[in-house]
């Protein structure tokens, strides 16, 4: 096998962009019509997804070590969408098919054997880590809804029963299907550490537009049905490391950070742990008041609340007051009752501003998760603010996670 | 080799080749010996078709092998033995004082017989070829077609054809999203103005209370002052006549260390009766208030209701 030769071949090839996938599916579906029922009734994102991982592994068919590992997670995920080992023929005969058909008069003997023998490699791992994982789990879990909590009108905390023991570890995700989305899988970190009754939280923030998070924030019910697959995610706890931790979570990427802080509180003796928890608006801080409680207890938690996109409220005076009866007969403003936590003792400013005033954050190990934006900015802060990079662990949210 | 027709190679030479493949045609085997017609008395170096093929010189003009010879596919073989020609082949007599025929001729004869075996077959396996070709350009319709010119057409067209579809399907996928993002997005905005609106109308609500308020008790804090002020000469007026404050006072008055407690408690009915007034308005005022307050975020949460209300009942896939 000629690993240039493919790369060159593949390299002319992608350079026809989406229509190569569009190619690809169509002929996949010509000639094995059952196959279509497997995908979503809008490819856009699928054929996105195929040039990427074909990309991915056209780049690396050289460098096994790096590509194998690749390949193995590669089908292990597919089996939730229910692929099994006689899909993989039609697969390979499509996609030598496509790049012959894109190739036109460069296309030789040579190339088509070549492919053939790559795909088939790329088959067999893939299958045998589907074979593998069989072994041990299934390939997905049914789970039923337990309830949905409401925080705000975009803003909801789900708790699911899976039908079988879900192992992870604190800081993974699964993805996530509805009976009334079907096909469409969406990733949500669990942000819970595993418990004994085996339920799972999912923390879901509404995406305007969006074809699942809508569904699961506005419509779900306790009772309702969903499917996950297996957990999956890096962005675990390092839990040989004894330094102090620092988590930064920017809306929902609360979730896994949650589940680590949760881990970290079953250690004998948990290390001084700060969590910063972001959001645009006050009313965003959806899960403030439990983190507090939390704080109240947890004498090594301290807990810090941000808001970038608003003003500190100004003192004397605002919505928040209530008009008391003073002591002295002369009516004074007093904190309105039920306005709670939520608008006192909160950081104004992005969050990497705010991690910055606080100095240096040597010797910590610090874990990220939200918005991609806040995610990269954060972690640029962070390692100027002293934190080597390689102890910094972050995860941002999928723009399809929606 | 030694046929009993073998002609005499002097004098009666047969026809020139194109001649003879003419009887063979038209009447096969019993059509007129060409050697008793001969026609075209060929120069004796020339009588026999024994040159390699491809070699030119023979005649051959006059009669093109027609299409049911093999050589009647592709150009025209004028160097093609035929079978009236191996009919009647006459090989010439061996030289003088040999026996036999002409050794040398009879090889070339036979070379020629090989060399067009040779063509022959490759001409059937090609034939073969093609029919096999035909076959599957016209069975590709069939259940078993496959690989033929048409078949690949067909797959390629369905793959536009269904390749077409999806980019439809896709375009209105993109095209619902994008109009439920504007949509969410125009009511967030929506609920933020609301809420900004709601925000502004409380504050200035209670503002105003507020105001009322401290105008009122500093309305009450001014006549409490004065009636003190009131009391309190009063106080020193009544002191005045007797010199001594003392024991012996039979009135109520307490001592004059303790004028403040004096001026306080004997506030006088009427200053109670105006501050009791004031803190009775001042108590409505803020009820009034708080009722407006209330029904206001009332209809607000109503609207909230309803909105939620009929986004659920626009999500049609509750089982």
């Amino acid at each position: 096998m000629d690993a240039q030769r493919l790369k060159d071949n593949f390299a002319q090839v992608a350079q026809q962009g989406d229509a190569v996938a569009l190619f690809f599916y169509s002929d996949l579906f010509v000639r094995n019509p059952h196959l279509r029922d497997m995908f979503p009734i809008g490819m856009s994102g699928q054929r996105d997804k195929l040039l990427r991982a074909l990309g991915r592994i056209v780049s690396q068919v050289d460098d096994l070590p790096r590509l194998v590992p690749f390949l193995q997670q590669l089908g292990r995920d597919h089996r939730k969408f229910g692929i099994v080992a006689e899909h993989y023929p039609h697969v390979g005969a499509s996609l030598v098919r496509t790049l012959k058909y894109f190739s036109g008069p460069d296309w030789t003997p040579e190339l088509e054997q070549d492919w053939g023998a790559a795909y088939g490699v790329l088959a067999q791992v893939m299958q045998e880590a589907a074979d593998e994982d069989a072994l041990s789990t299934p390939p997905w879990w049914e789970g039923r809804v337990l309830g949905v909590e409401r925080r705000r009108f975009d803003l909801a905390v789900i708790r699911v029963e899976p039908d079988r023991q879900l192992s992870y570890l604190p800081g993974q995700s699964v993805a996530v299907e509805l009976p009334s989305r079907l096909r469409q899988w969406r990733f949500y970190s669990m942000a819970n550490a595993p418990r004994p009754d085996n339920t799972v939280d999912f923390h879901v923030r509404l995406v305007d537009g969006g074809g699942v998070s809508p569904v699961l924030v506005r419509a779900l019910q306790p009772g309702d049905r969903l499917r996950m697959g297996a957990p999956i995610g890096t962005l675990v706890l390092d839990e040989a490391s004894p330094r102090n931790v620092l988590l930064v979570a920017g809306s929902t990427g609360l979730a896994p950070l949650k589940a680590i802080l949760e881990q970290l509180a079953q250690r004998a003796a948990p290390p001084p742990v700060r969590l910063y928890f972001g959001a645009r608006t006050r009313d965003a801080l959806y899960d403030l008041e439990d983190l507090r409680k939390r704080a109240a207890e947890l004498p090594w938690l301290t807990v810090v609340a941000t808001v970038s996109d608003e003003a500190p409220p100004p003192p004397g005076g605002s919505f928040a007051m209530d008009v008391r009866p003073g002591p002295n007969g002369a009516l004074v403003q007093v904190p309105a009752p039920g306005s709670g936590p939520h608008d006192t003792d909160i950081e104004y400013g992005a969050l990497p501003d705010v991690l910055a005033r606080q100095g240096s954050w040597h010797g910590h190990d610090a874990y990220v998760c939200g918005p991609a934006g806040m995610v990269t900015s954060t972690v640029e802060q962070l390692v100027r603010l002293g934190v080597e990079h390689s102890r910094i662990r972050y995860e941002t949210f999928v723009d399809s996670e929606r | 080799m030694n046929s009993p027709n073998l002609p005499d190679p002097f004098g009666d030479t047969p026809g020139s080749p194109a001649h003879e493949s003419l009887p063979a045609d038209q009447g096969g085997p019993g059509a007129v010996p060409a050697w008793s017609v001969p026609e075209q008395p060929l120069p004796q170096q020339s009588a026999y078709p024994v040159v390699p093929a491809g070699e030119p010189g023979l005649p051959a003009q006059g009669a093109p092998p027609s299409p049911g010879t093999p050589g009647g596919f592709g150009l025209q073989r004028a160097d093609r033995l035929t079978a009236g020609e191996v009919r009647s082949v006459a090989f010439a007599r061996a030289s003088l004082g040999r026996r036999g025929l002409d050794e040398d001729h009879v090889r070339a004869f036979l070379l020629r017989v090989e060399n067009e075996l040779v063509q022959l077959g490759n001409e059937k396996a090609a034939l073969a070829e093609e029919v096999a070709q035909l076959r599957e350009r016209l069975g590709s319709a069939g259940p078993d077609g496959r690989g033929g010119m048409a078949h690949e057409e067909a797959h390629f067209q369905a793959v536009r054809i269904l390749s077409s579809a999806q980019q439809t399907a896709d375009l209105y996928v993109a095209d619902a999203e994008r109009y439920t993002r504007e949509l969410a997005h125009e009511a967030r905005l929506h609920r933020e103005a609301i809420l900004s609106d709601a925000r502004g109308r409380a504050e200035l609500m209670l503002e105003e209370a507020q105001q009322r308020a401290a105008d009122v008790a500093e309305r009450a804090a001014r006549s409490a002052a004065a009636a003190e002020q009131a009391l309190h000469d009063q106080a020193l007026r009544e002191q005045s006549p007797h010199d001594r404050p003392g024991p012996s006072s039979g009135t109520a008055m307490e001592p004059v260390g303790q004028g403040a407690h004096l001026t306080q408690t004997s506030l006088s009915a009427d200053e109670r009766q105006s501050m009791e007034r004031e803190i009775a308005y001042l108590r409505t005022y803020s009820d009034v208030y708080r009722t407006h307050l209330r029904s206001y975020l009332e209809a607000l949460l109503r609207n909230v209701d309803e909105w939620e209300n009929s986004e659920r009942a626009a999500l049609p896939d509750r089982p």
